[in-house]
């Protein structure tokens, strides 16, 4: 199990909070909670040892796309392949974006 | 209040669902809160330090909300985490989601409950807090049943095994899928324990034709078949809530199950289809005499509960109860009137794979039979007995008989007797002689107000044996036991064990395989004081959480309680 730490500047913050996943074999829980810093705060624990250049290297490939919100997130991760991770951090920031809440069911 | 999970795209199917969208699907629609969410970040204590990520909700999904208008709790476990198994904390907020659904009907408030079952049991990495959260998931279920309904519900894909298929046994009413399956014991585990020939865990056609749903509806082991889909899900449900309490639970069915099984034939192997008929004949006949126990005296065997049976009631005051492995005396403590129960290694047992001490289909029965008998003859007099388990016990039966005849009913049969039985008065103890293991434990002794041990190495207590452990989790005997040594709850050893807040006392003795009199005197009197001191409105299960290793099991229960919201009748 490793812990890895990622920080970038950030503007505007995330709307709302929002969790996506589980830390089933081969997926991960991604959760998003707005935070008060001009920052994205990326915290993973992840059960692949020595994968911190592949984390980066994932965030990098998102960030190009669309840079990172103003955010704390989390990130659990049980050997999930880079396409999944990537999937479900784009799910988390979607929600986390929206004006509305999206109510259950 | 939780964000939803769900990205737009809803499958109907109630499978693939994941734990927090069942709960929605369940309830009536904008009626679901989480308690405790997932945003709490209340994860397991004890994952972290075996190097093993944690899960936000540690796998227990909360909901309070409200089914046909009813106030209603629903508890999902996500199947996907860590095979669904109950750990300190996912187990504490199936527990104390229950707890606080009781205390909402002693206020007059008609919370029911649903589960949602998802699991192989025990976590065991966190294995002796995950079955000490069981057994209070078990007091909790007999007690919320005698106001509203508890509603189990399997679906698959993990099924429901270990102490939740003993909770399984004592719902109100149960439904499953084709899909599903309920059982004690895991198919490795049982592969493991008794052989490849007795059950071949990678047979998938012949374990569903066992403990699949189809068969179990047809066993009457369950009330109801329901398809794979969310709205018929929660049509079945209502439909069960709708009944209302039913007139009486599949665990009151000790004296036609006793006599039923004890006229099979086990000389051969069962067959699905003989295990169907003897389950659904038996169960629906609440009303069958029960079988005459064995005249005579008993002939003692040398195990370490019959050494301490004798040593604390005289040879010669005991007797057989229903089958000769389950034996109880009546005597005194101080003057308190008792019967002391015990589960003994019988060579000729009917059930070959309960020969060693094990609690098999017989013994869960024969303890309830008991139970419940005691209740009835006590049930006029203002003090009642004192039941004291004497709980040597290896294991629950590992066998294609057990489980194809409902060994979990069995063994929710025994806790369902016991829990009824504290909860009506009657003081309720365990001594811990020998072994106290897994689903044999939550049987025989977890029950008890208090919990006393000998002070000794051979006393072990564990949520499965070693062996078994090690294979279901991928790691070698010796490195449990590494990692025993700084994970009290992964301990075998009593020591450990006390420290988890379980045990009332440590009984320091000399010689705990041949005990003298001044051991024995040591035993007796701190049961004497143990039942002098009880409450007599002391009827729970409450004092085992103060234990300096259950800070996440309080912790839970606070948070739970902080954000019920009393419904308003």
């Amino acid at each position: 199990m490793e812990n890895l730490h990622f920080q970038r500047p950030a503007h505007t913050g995330v709307k709302r909070r929002a969790l996506v996943g589980y830390v089933g074999s081969g997926d991960l829980e991604v959760m998003i909670e707005p935070c008060t810093t001009a920052q994205a705060d990326i915290h993973i624990l992840t059960s692949s040892p020595s994968s911190e250049t592949r984390w980066r290297q994932v965030l990098e490939r998102i960030e190009a796309v669309q840079p990172f919100p103003a955010m704390r997130m989390d990130i659990h991760d049980f050997a999930a392949t880079p396409g999944v991770i990537r999937l479900r951090i784009e799910q988390a920031l979607e929600l986390a974006l929206q004006d509305q809440e999206v109510s259950h069911g | 209040m939780a964000e939803p999970v769900a990205t737009g795209w809803q499958p109907a199917n109630f499978i693939e669902l994941s734990a927090r969208e069942r709960v929605a699907a369940l309830l009536d629609p904008g009626s679901f809160t989480e308690l405790l969410d997932p945003f709490a970040r209340l994860t397991s204590p004890w994952l972290p330090k075996q190097g093993i990520v944690t899960q936000f909700d540690d796998g227990v999904v909360i909901g309070k909300g409200r089914l046909n208008g009813q106030p209603a709790v629903v508890a999902a476990i996500e199947g996907a985490f860590q095979g669904g198994s109950l750990g300190e904390v996912a187990g504490a907020k199936i527990a104390g989601a229950l707890e606080l659904a009781i205390e909402d009907n002693r206020q007059g408030i008609p919370t029911c409950a649903v589960l949602v079952l998802e699991t192989g049991g025990v976590r065991l990495q966190e294995a002796n807090l995950g079955l000490a959260a069981i057994a209070e998931i078990h007091a909790a279920v007999v007690e919320l049943r005698q106001y509203q309904p508890v509603i189990g519900i399997i679906t698959g894909p993990v099924g429901c095994f270990g102490g939740m298929g003993i909770a399984a046994g004592l719902c109100s009413y149960l439904l499953m899928t084709r899909e599903g399956r309920l059982g004690l014991n895991g198919p490795q585990v049982i592969e493991q324990e008794a052989g490849v020939a007795e059950y071949d865990s990678r047979d998938r056609p012949f374990i569903w034709s066992l403990t699949g749903g189809e068969q179990r509806v047809a066993s009457t082991l369950v009330d109801a078949f329901v398809s794979d889909d969310a709205d018929a899900v929660r049509a079945a449900t209502l439909r069960l809530l709708q009944q209302g309490l039913p007139a009486s639970h599949r665990t009151d069915r000790a004296d036609s199950m006793l006599a039923a099984l004890q006229q099979l034939d086990t000389d051969t192997q069962i067959s699905a289809l003989q295990a169907r008929t003897l389950l659904a004949f038996a169960l629906q006949q609440p009303a069958a005499s029960a079988p005459q126990p064995e005249a005579g005296h008993l002939h003692w065997g040398s195990s370490r509960g019959e050494q301490w049976s004798q040593a604390l009631i005289a040879a010669t005051d005991w007797r057989c109860a229903a089958v000769p492995s389950v034996c109880y005396a009546d005597g005194e403590l101080g003057g308190r009137a008792c019967r002391f129960i015990l589960i003994r290694p019988d060579a000729s047992n009917h059930f070959p794979r309960a020969r060693q001490g094990e609690v098999g289909l017989l013994e869960g029965w024969a303890l309830a039979s008991l139970i419940e008998e005691t209740q009835r003859a006590d049930a006029e007099l203002p003090v009642k007995r004192a039941l004291i388990a004497i709980v040597d016990v290896p294991s629950q039966a590992y066998g294609r008989r057990e489980e194809a005849l409902g060994i979990h009913q069995a063994l929710a049969a025994a806790a369902a007797a016991y829990a009824g039985a504290r909860l009506a008065g009657h003081p309720l103890l365990s001594l811990l002689v020998g072994k106290a293991m897994s689903g044999a434990f939550l049987a025989h002794g977890y029950q008890a107000n208090r919990i006393f041990a000998l002070d000794d190495s051979k006393v072990l207590i564990h949520a499965m044996g070693k062996a078994s452990a090690a294979r279901v989790t991928l790691r070698s005997e010796a490195e449990l036991d590494e990692l025993a040594a700084s994970i009290p709850p992964m301990a075998y050893d009593v020591h450990s064990f006390a420290s988890l807040g379980l045990i009332e006392g440590l009984i320091p003795v000399q010689h705990a395989d041949d005990p003298d009199k001044a051991d024995i005197e040591r035993v007796r009197q701190a049961l004497t004081q143990a039942l002098q001191q009880l409450p007599a409105d002391d009827r729970h299960l409450q004092c085992r959480l103060q234990g300096e290793h259950r800070g996440a099991s309080r912790q839970v229960r606070q948070c739970l309680r902080q954000s019920w919201q009393p419904e308003s009748h």
